[in-house]
């Protein structure tokens, strides 16, 4: 009786370890590492980034999903000239170019998916997954099942959402191995070509949204300076972290300015909508907008070269 | 071997107990599902572990930077073994600006529509600091031009 008790509680015990560690990996391991809020958010200070904050948010500084869709919106024909040349992999043998333009071809990618150019996504998605493999990677995306939906326009709605999802996995990975430089070098690259193909539209259609989307980036470009100061030690990031100290320079005559209005809040088809009351207006000329654009272009060239 | 049984039977328990703080991946399809016709940005694994020792409510924070003009969707879905309804709430620093838990109802979903650009703080809880698993996602309901913004 006890010898059976004994191997079904073996048994049992061993089935437990095993499951315990089920689903738990990435996200316990990130779940320890999380800020508890009393002591962060309960102060008068004014808002500082720690090295912790950071890595957070860097993770959607640059989320081709929003950027490519106003680029849709402003009526523009797409244009491939202006994006990197999936050819053009070959040349990045370095870890720092490769993540580089790791970011650089999502950010691409996000603006070929919004404009259903199912023609060219699979070489895009050969560069990413290059890109990827060259800099240890390459296990978060599943290029079969990518290519699949690739082939197929209707699939590119799920196509874009896989595709940011491993850009998601791959970031949480690298931060979680002790890697945040590679994470923000690929979230610095995806920024820039953003604003560049941003920089294009604008040029192109005079889109006042997308002016302002560019206009706004002044708030993003203090966060990503000070990232990038943490690994100056190294010169192709003191290099880098010069180039976007430049751009930070030409941000200085943008201004932004907030007013508080009444918060609002609304139950629409069970959907409860909350409407901020925080207003901001961001101040800008276009010869403040000129100059940021002609900076931009000079990093974007540097890095895809 | 009484010992033995016994070793055996705690680890067993603690294994059940441990389990609860953990999701499967239905969870996180069903929230990937939940944000609707919205366009993915991001997901969350919440897992909230009760300390025995733990008198503050347990909580964890994630920053995400949101736009403006724009209208974001937040949506949880609970693990399974849940004790009560994960609390999901957007703070910008100290202060609260959406829930999903309003008036003694708890939705599965808030939209907030962002008009300043920064960093935000989605912070998740469960009431009395109970604990469980959760998956979230942030997701993009729709832009605005700068002229339809007058609400």
């Amino acid at each position: 009786m006890i010898k059976n008790l004994f191997f079904v509680l073996l048994i049992l015990a061993g089935f437990q370890l095993f499951s315990g560690c089920k689903g738990c990996s990435d996200a316990d391991r990130r779940g320890s590492d999380e800020l508890v809020l009393p002591d962060s958010l309960i102060t008068d200070a004014p808002l500082k980034l720690s090295e912790e904050i950071m890595n957070e948010v860097i993770g959607n500084i640059s989320s081709p999903v929003e950027m490519a869709n106003l680029f849709k919106a402003s009526g523009v024909e797409f244009t491939q000239r202006i994006l990197n040349d999936p050819d053009n992999v070959s040349r990045y043998q370095t870890s720092f170019k490769r993540a580089l333009n790791l970011g650089v071809f999502s950010a691409d990618l996000g603006y070929i998916n919004t404009f259903d150019k199912s023609n060219i996504v699979v070489s895009y998605l050969l560069a990413v997954n290059s890109l990827a493999d060259g800099i240890r990677v390459g296990q978060f995306f599943d290029f079969n099942s990518l290519r699949r939906m690739a082939s197929s326009s209707s699939n590119l709605d799920s196509l874009m959402e896989m595709s940011v999802s491993s850009f998601n996995r791959m970031d949480n990975y690298l931060r979680e191995q002790n890697r945040s430089n590679v994470s923000t070098l690929i979230v610095t690259g995806a920024w820039i070509e953003g604003l560049w193909i941003a920089s294009n539209v604008v040029r192109q259609s005079g889109d006042k949204d997308l002016k302002i989307r560019i206009a706004e980036q002044k708030n993003v470009i203090n966060i990503l300076e000070i990232i990038l100061s943490n690994y100056t030690s190294e010169p192709n990031f003191a290099d880098l972290a010069k180039d976007i100290a430049r751009l930070k320079e030409a941000y200085v005559p943008i201004r932004i300015t907030t007013e508080l209005g009444e918060p609002q809040r609304i139950e629409q088809d069970g959907v409860l909508i909350f409407i901020q009351d925080e207003i901001s207006t961001v101040h800008y000329t276009d010869e403040d907008l000129e100059n940021i654009m002609t900076i931009i272009e000079e990093i974007r060239t540097k890095i895809i070269s | 071997m009484k010992k033995v049984i016994i070793s055996l039977f705690l680890v067993f328990t603690f294994g059940i107990y441990n389990t609860w703080a953990q999701c499967d991946e239905s969870v996180r399809k069903a929230a990937l599902q939940g944000m609707g016709d919205a366009q993915y940005i991001r997901d969350y694994s919440v897992n909230l572990t009760k300390s025995p020792t733990e008198v503050k409510t347990g909580q964890v924070k994630f920053n995400v930077m949101l736009n403006s003009r724009s209208q974001y969707r937040f949506n949880v879905v609970n693990g399974a073994a849940n004790a009560d309804n994960i609390v999901m709430q957007l703070y910008d620093q100290d202060r609260l600006l959406a829930s999903n838990r309003e008036g003694g109802r708890t939705f599965a979903a808030f939209d907030y529509i962002v008009r300043t650009s920064k960093v935000y703080q989605l912070v998740f809880s469960f009431p009395g600091g109970q604990e469980g698993c959760a998956e979230a996602v942030v997701s993009l309901v729709r832009q605005f031009s700068e002229g339809e913004m007058n609400f």
